[in-house]
């Protein structure tokens, strides 16, 4: 017998596969990892001992290790916050029925249209010094408005909490719809009192969508950056970067790589935990039924319940559409502005420089997304459908910027972009108007990655093979089957990216170029500077605005799909 | 001369190991081929070679003497229908069955023509505007079949086609897929676990078991002289009883059970690979319905410990000094209690040796 001719997979061996690895290499070589990879040597010192930067950090007193237990702090007590909040909410909401229940539901995630800056200062102006509830208290108990006032950790917990919840109520209020009634109903049957149901079966079977939650507000409240810098909390690890970017570049590179190791840990743990099983519902049809309440009482007390978290929810959004209407300067010593006027909206179209940083964001956002789709599905696809050695090392590539803090992204491409490099095609990026498209591309192509890469892990492959049996190329049966089939993630993915890039502030604002291009959240922390808050919030107000519309045109796609793909 | 040969066919994956061991086969035109096996057995991977899904780790797949091994899928000018289906979400029913027309640049006129008339064979001419989530899952599985043959393709894949199908459903689809098949006289390559479709179907039968073809044959060759011991335990409801070798001639051989019995068989009544020297040990299938009760001696001897009524009689299990031992009693004949003692008879003609294990 002759011995057998071993071949090698074709793909592998194809031209067009293998440029195109390459070309996915390089980019996230040239803008995700390389500029990681440069901030990381550009905090070993040179001469010495290389990590002379590190040091500071195992020392109690220094500035670093206060930084660092300053972020963990608030991010520790946020999940616990915002934990609470959102299990108690989607508990709530899910769980018993009364009145208005379902206006209530939708109301509760307002708060996602919050605007970055804009819904920070919103808070500030609420609850900070001189805020509204601070002064109303202090009219009504004759003090001074700073003994109600939140300031420093306080604020920025405040803002964590309620801007974060939404990461547990929807994790949990989804786990809750699927929960199988008939597994209560199983513990109730073999004896088990109410309270022995929930703590033995219900809160065990809550316990992936609680962790999961609690992993993403540990991440997001590491990278918070708006809320300490408006509640003046300097001893955060965000803070510092941003502080020290120009003028101790190679402290804030330390800093900004250890606060890049804590999000890889996370988002690793992230991915680890979504590998795990969910607890599915098994039993077949059936819509499960709500507890009726009965107890004139608990009645009661849920309905007011679900009253005042709504209205806290409410109040920053509320907020910002009633300073839209206010006119600059007039709130000096009131609960609320004094005086109202339609101007602030008529000047965005009769003037054109206050039009013109919504113009730059658009454009801006619309470039990043455009290139940010490429990579993103171009990678998604790959990852998915491709076997090869280093799939695990581009997917984590393509995730590292969703973990990474806005702020260690912009220091990264600061470090990497202040000299010219063939990524820039010999160009200084750095205070041109290109680098800010460039943090939005690096910041948000994961989001397009991660939708494109949900849609085709929902698409069988053998729908591709089928295509390919009945005689399409792999482009006809990439153009004609797989794509129509994955255009609703894709397009979620492409409207979610564009909103936060037209919306993004703390990457732009350690970023932002010449005046002249001067994006929406630049233009809004100006005006807010310079207290011309009704100016400022009309911008917020657009860009609530745009989110919504955003959500309409998701939903519409969705029911569209939904119509096409089901009886 | 086959229009469709696999020359060595191996495939090793990095983490399951060798799926297909060195597979040769040679499939004639017009065939109703099946590659039957249990799950895990590669048949599934075999398949897929075929089409082009995957490709062999070594070996060659010829269609006629052109070598096709590392063809991409739309070259081959195959048709699949897949276990699934994996009928296109998006589209309707002739707008899946004109699919692969439409990818070969025909005009529209013949396309409208051919889908109508694949509609009129597999009976949906009614349907061809529905979506296909409308649809039951016996109509998906024939515009699946529709769309499969109506670019008529060099060779028919059918993957597993009636798994997702209920019983009387895949009667149905049987036939149907008979018909089919002798209307439009396409080879065809069926993958199944279920012995009793394979019997029922195919004119050729490859037995798969841990990548490696136990037999090639036909159904009937494969029913009464499995060529292995493992197609024997896999095919019908066969004992496999152990036995020596006590004399052989050319002729025939003399055997004996550890009971002492001793029968006289042809010494054609064998698998190739059992030799027959005295003193060697042979396994013999003893089928579950050439098993009869008897009021003489008879071969074997047991208590009746199981009883399963199966319409047209009982399927029996009986304990014996030979391990338990399945056979069918008809209804005709009166039926012992359970617990009782019986004896059991067995002629000669239907016993084939195999080699034991």
């Amino acid at each position: 017998m002759k011995e057998p001719v071993r071949n090698r997979a074709r793909w592998q061996t194809k031209p067009s596969s293998i440029a195109v690895l390459l070309l996915l290499a390089l980019v996230l070589w040239g803008y995700v990892v390389g500029p990681l990879v440069s901030t990381f040597q550009r905090s070993m010192s040179i001469g010495g001992n290389p990590l002379s930067e590190y040091t500071p950090f195992l020392d109690f007193g220094s500035v670093q290790s206060e930084a660092v237990r300053g972020s963990l702090m608030i991010s520790l007590l946020s999940v616990i916050s915002a934990g609470t909040i959102g299990i108690f909410l989607a508990v709530l909401l899910n769980r018993w029925d009364f009145r208005f229940r379902r206006i209530y539901k939708a109301m509760v995630l307002v708060p996602i249209a919050l605007p970055p800056l804009m819904g920070v200062k919103a808070f500030y102006l609420l609850y900070g010094k001189a805020g509204t509830f601070p002064q109303l208290l202090a009219q009504i108990f004759h003090t001074s408005p700073t003994t109600f006032a939140l300031t420093g950790v306080a604020g920025v917990l405040l803002v964590h909490t309620l801007t974060m919840y939404p990461y547990f109520y929807l994790s949990v209020a989804a786990s809750l719809a699927q929960a199988d009634d008939s597994l209560e109903e199983a513990a109730y049957s073999l004896g088990a009192s109410p309270f022995q149901a929930w703590t033995r079966v219900l809160l065990p079977m809550l316990t992936p969508p609680i962790v999961a939650g609690a992993l993403l507000t540990f991440m997001s409240s590491m990278a918070s950056y708006t809320a300490p810098l408006l509640f003046e909390v300097n001893n955060v690890m965000t803070v510092q970067i941003a502080n020290n970017a120009a003028s101790q570049q190679s402290l804030a590179s330390a800093v900004a790589v250890m606060l890049a190791a804590i999000s890889i840990v996370f988002l690793i743990a992230i991915r680890a935990y979504e590998q795990r099983t969910v607890y599915r519902t098994q039993s077949k049809g059936g819509a499960r039924k709500r507890r009726r309440v009965t107890s004139p009482v608990a009645r009661v007390v849920l309905f007011i319940s679900a009253l005042i978290s709504t209205i806290v929810l409410i109040l920053p959004i509320a907020m910002i559409f009633l300073l839209a209407f206010s006119e600059n300067y007039s709130w000096r010593t009131a609960p609320l502005p004094s005086a109202y006027t339609l101007q602030n909206f008529t000047k965005l179209f009769s003037d054109a420089d206050a039009w013109a940083p919504i113009r730059n964001s658009l454009e801006m956002s619309a470039i990043a997304v455009a290139g940010a789709a490429v990579l993103g599905v171009t990678s998604a696809y790959v990852t998915a459908r491709m076997r090869f050695r280093g799939r695990g090392a581009i997917d984590i590539a393509m995730m590292l910027p969703w973990a990474l803090p806005g702020t260690v992204v912009a220091f990264n491409l600061i470090v990497a972009f202040a000299r010219p490099s063939v990524f820039s095609f010999g160009q200084i990026l750095i205070g041109t108007y290109w680098i800010v498209p460039l943090a939005y591309f690096v910041r948000f192509s994961p989001l397009i990655f991660r939708s494109t890469s949900s849609s085709l892990a929902q698409l069988d492959p053998s729908l591709e093979e089928a295509a390919r049996s009945l005689g399409s190329t792999w482009w006809g049966a990439f153009r004609r089957v797989v794509l129509p089939l994955v255009s609703s993630g894709i397009a979620g993915g492409v409207l979610l990216a564009f909103v936060a890039g037209v919306g993004e502030f703390v990457a732009t604002i350690m970023l932002f170029p010449r005046l002249k291009f001067r994006p929406l959240s630049i233009a809004i922390n100006d005006e807010l500077n310079v207290g011309r808050w009704g100016t400022a919030a009309v911008l917020g107000v657009v860009q609530v605005l745009l989110v919504l519309a955003v959500v309409i045109l998701m939903r519409r796609v969705e029911d569209r799909n939904t119509m096409t793909h089901t009886s | 001369m086959s229009v469709l040969s696999l020359d060595a066919l191996t495939k090793t994956f990095q983490r399951a190991g060798t799926v297909v061991d060195s597979v040769k086969l040679h499939i004639e035109a017009g065939e109703f081929f099946t590659l039957l096996g249990p799950s895990g057995c590669g048949k599934s991977t075999i398949l897929r070679m075929i089409a082009g899904f995957e490709e062999p780790t070594s070996g060659r797949i010829l269609f006629g003497d052109r070598d096709v091994t590392f063809d991409p899928p739309n070259q081959r000018g195959i048709g699949m229908v897949f276990q699934n289906y994996a009928l296109f979400p998006h589209m309707s029913v002739s707008q899946n069955i004109a699919f692969g027309l439409e990818v070969r640049k025909l005009p529209s006129s013949e396309i409208n023509t051919r889908v109508a008339a694949v509609l009129d064979q597999v009976q949906l001419s009614t349907l061809g505007s529905a979506r296909v989530d409308q649809l039951s899952g016996g109509q998906q599985q024939r515009v699946a079949l529709a769309r499969a043959l109506v670019i008529r393709p060099k060779f028919l894949l059918l993957d597993e086609p009636l798994s997702n199908l209920d019983a009387k459903l895949r009667e149905e689809t049987r036939s149907m897929l008979r018909a089919v098949h002798n209307a439009s006289g396409v080879t065809t390559i069926y993958v199944t676990h279920d012995q009793e479709e394979a019997l029922a179907m195919s004119d050729r039968i490859a037995v798969l078991n841990t990548g490696k073809i136990h037999q090639v044959a036909t159904p009937r060759e494969i029913y009464e002289k499995p060529a292995t011991r493992f197609v024997a335990d896999f095919i019908g409801h066969n004992n496999v009883v152990e036995a020596t070798v006590k004399n052989a001639s050319d002729r025939s051989v003399v055997i004996r059970f550890h009971n002492n019995a001793e029968l006289t068989l042809d010494s054609q009544q064998r698998a190739p690979e059992v030799i027959l020297t005295p003193g060697s040990r042979v396994g013999v299938c003893v089928r579950a319905e050439s098993l009869r009760i008897t009021t003489d001696n008879g071969i074997f001897a047991g208590v009746l410990t199981g009883v399963e009524y199966s319409g047209s009689g009982f399927s029996c299990v009986v304990s014996t000094e030979f391990g338990n031992l399945r056979m069918e009693i008809p209804s005709s004949v009166p039926l012992p209690a359970k617990g009782e003692r019986v004896r059991l008879q067995v002629a000669e003609s239907s016993l084939h040796m195999v080699a034991p294990s």
